[in-house]
């Protein structure tokens, strides 16, 4: 017996692609993305996959995506029949912590903070930073910086052309940078958990 | 023929971009751990002998492969650090996802290097292929505090050509009419996909750099190569044969697990228990991925580096360790030696395809393998919940025998967990460290 074809596999692979790209796949890609060594058994596989709903001839022969894949009309959880569960609909646009705390993940580094230069703006010892890399920080803004190779973390203050990097704690003076300044990241979020 | 002919007088009819992460597991460590920086880091620590070196060790002639105490040897200052393969997973995922920035037909080809698909993209992005390729490094560096080399040209066997070409930190563009001037300056071995039999083989015909090569007519190359150089050929010319797939990778030739352990053994019961835990290892990544293995390959290694092993085929393809250990015993027994120290196993899955339900053989034990497939289920299941490797073959009590020491080192992730972290999981960031 030949093995059943798997559509809910495919068209889940399919989706997956679909969000990956924002396009239907080509006929090769489709051989790829099923495992399929051969064009007849893609064109098969696409047959029925039409079929069913899923797809559809787009202009001069090819996939083309219904909205069931590409999902213009947004997919609520699953639901046996009749209307989808209202908190469903509801919590469809929630963001997750991570996502509220972080605004760019793939720039967005954790800090353990050391020492009380900061504690006046409530960071203290042990506090978790979330600290985003890779822009230019703007007057006021929190930052990890090294200053003349040591790192630390302070208000950045910028006046024309020269640099502070203010504590917030009366017991530190303001550093200037004599030799250099190397700004690892700028300050978005401070994390402190109780009892854990 | 006229060296100095161009083979085509188009730029870009197509944009290849290929990227490759410099020292990327040691350049990690550097970014996240800046008093590293600009230091001869390793990384390795774990399994005696080097992983990654950066650009600082690499200078003094440690590299890749070298064993641990050769490299110390060289350079008593050496900061030797653990693998931390969880981070530089998360540093590898970011990568892509910056280049995605750019086009969405981003191919990962490893942990380190990809290659991306920028054609058409000039208008859209207002810039030129090698303005993109600029912005992507700057992109990497700024945010990552990691440093690429870069290349672009007409298809992925140029554009690996020319990353390779300037590193660390390169960037190199080549364009259609200058093809011909780019590939006289690689000798044939320096070609993606041309081992050293081809290279002998060419060179017997007088070719010396991929020019030549490309120079020969395509009857010629057809009659006398394979396919695969066939489609190098056409490639190097400019004519893009493999497309950048976006595919996850997941048609592994093979899946190997090799583990040093820390000091060298003799104990039968111990190398073997090892060598059950790299099997169960292995068939672990198989399953995940949805396949099956139907060779199985088994190496020791001796105290002196030296290795012994031998392949065999399994009855049928399986995702189950428990199919393969008959098998797997037989070949340790022939294998060990008594009296022999051993440093390290290994073993290799090979022959692997897809695991999808099909016809029973005749003669199978059907109820037995459903049984064992139904525990290697429970297992994948226990694992998600409790950690890898909480319920395993019974040869794993003899794992205690020898209490694991200094090798054995924990990546410093793993020693400095935040509250409510366990060693098994942690937060989806990387941490950095300003000490």
């Amino acid at each position: 017996m030949p093995p059943a074809l798997d559509i809910h596999g495919k068209v889940n692979a399919l989706r997956i692609f679909f969000r990956k790209t924002g396009r239907p796949p080509t006929f090769r890609e489709a051989m790829e993305l099923f495992g399929y060594k051969s064009i007849a058994s893609v064109q098969f596989a696409l047959k029925r996959l039409e079929k069913l709903g899923y797809l559809q001839k787009g202009a001069s022969g090819r996939i083309a995506f219904t909205n069931r894949i590409s999902g213009d009309i947004r997919l609520l959880g699953s639901v046996s029949a009749g209307f989808p569960s209202p908190a469903e609909e509801e919590t469809v646009d929630l963001l997750n912590l991570t996502d509220f705390l972080v605004r760019r993940r793939e720039a967005t580094y954790i800090l353990k903070v050391d020492g009380d230069s900061m504690i006046d703006a409530l960071i203290g010892p042990g506090d978790l930073l979330i600290v985003e890399r890779g822009r230019t920080p703007k007057n006021g803004d929190i930052v990890v910086a090294a200053v003349d190779g040591d790192w630390t973390v302070k208000y950045f203050e910028k006046n024309g052309r020269s640099v502070r990097l203010v504590p917030a704690n009366k017991k530190y003076n303001p550093i200037e940078p004599n030799q250099s300044l190397e700004i690892g990241g700028i300050v978005r979020a401070v994390i402190r958990k109780y009892g854990a | 023929m006229n060296p100095s002919a161009p083979i085509m007088l188009e730029s870009f009819p197509q944009a290849i971009l290929h990227f490759d992460g410099d020292a990327f597991f040691t350049s990690v460590e550097q970014s996240l751990h800046p008093r590293y920086r600009n230091k001869p880091v390793v990384t390795g620590a774990e399994r005696g002998i080097i992983a990654c070196a950066s650009y600082e060790a690499k200078k003094l002639g440690i590299k890749r492969g070298v064993a641990l105490h050769e490299a110390r040897r060289i350079c008593p200052a050496l900061i030797v650090l653990p693998s931390d393969y969880e981070t530089y997973s998360m540093m590898s995922k970011r990568m892509f996802e910056i280049v995605r920035r750019w086009t969405p037909i981003v191919e990962e080809h490893s942990i380190d290097e990809g290659f991306a698909d920028l054609t058409g993209m000039r208008r859209f992005h207002r810039c030129s292929y090698e303005q993109m390729g600029r912005d992507i490094q700057a992109a990497i560096g700024a945010e990552l505090g990691l440093t690429v080399s870069i290349g672009i040209s007409l298809s992925k066997g140029l554009a690996k050509l020319c990353s390779k070409f300037r590193k660390p930190n390169g960037f190199t563009a080549v364009r259609g009419r200058h093809i011909h001037l780019f590939l006289q300056r690689h000798a044939l071995k320096e070609v993606w996909g041309f081992g050293k039999n081809t290279v002998a083989f060419l060179e017997k015909f007088g070719l010396r750099t991929a020019y030549d090569f490309i120079m020969q007519p395509e009857k010629w190359v057809a009659k006398n190569l394979t396919q695969t150089q066939v489609e190098i050929w056409h490639e190097l010319r400019g004519k893009s044969i493999h497309p950048v797939s976006t595919e996850e990778k997941t048609d592994y030739a093979t899946v190997s697990k090799c583990k040093t352990f820390t000091a060298p053994s003799a104990d039968f019961d111990f190398v073997w228990a090892k060598l059950v835990r790299n099997l169960e290892s292995a068939f672990i990544k198989l399953r995940r991925h949805r396949l099956k293995a139907k060779q199985l390959l088994v190496a020791l290694r001796f105290r002196d580096y030296q290795q012994a092993g031998m392949e065999a085929e399994l009855n049928r393809a399986t995702s189950v360790p428990a199919e393969a250990i008959p098998l797997l015993r037989e070949m340790f027994e022939t294998l060990f030696k008594p009296g022999e120290e051993y440093r390290a196993t290994m073993v290799s899955l090979g022959k692997i395809s897809t695991d999808r339900r099909e016809q029973l053989d005749l003669f199978e034990d059907r109820v037995r393998i459903e049984k064992l497939e139904a525990s290697a289920r429970a297992i994948d299941k226990i694992a998600e919940e409790f950690g890898k490797h909480k319920l395993t073959q019974g040869s794993a009590l003899f794992l205690q025998r020898h209490p694991t020491t200094a090798r054995d080192e924990q990546p410093w992730r793993k020693t400095h967990l935040l509250p409510g972290e366990t060693t098994r999981q942690r937060i989806n960031l990387p941490m950095f460290e300003t000490r």
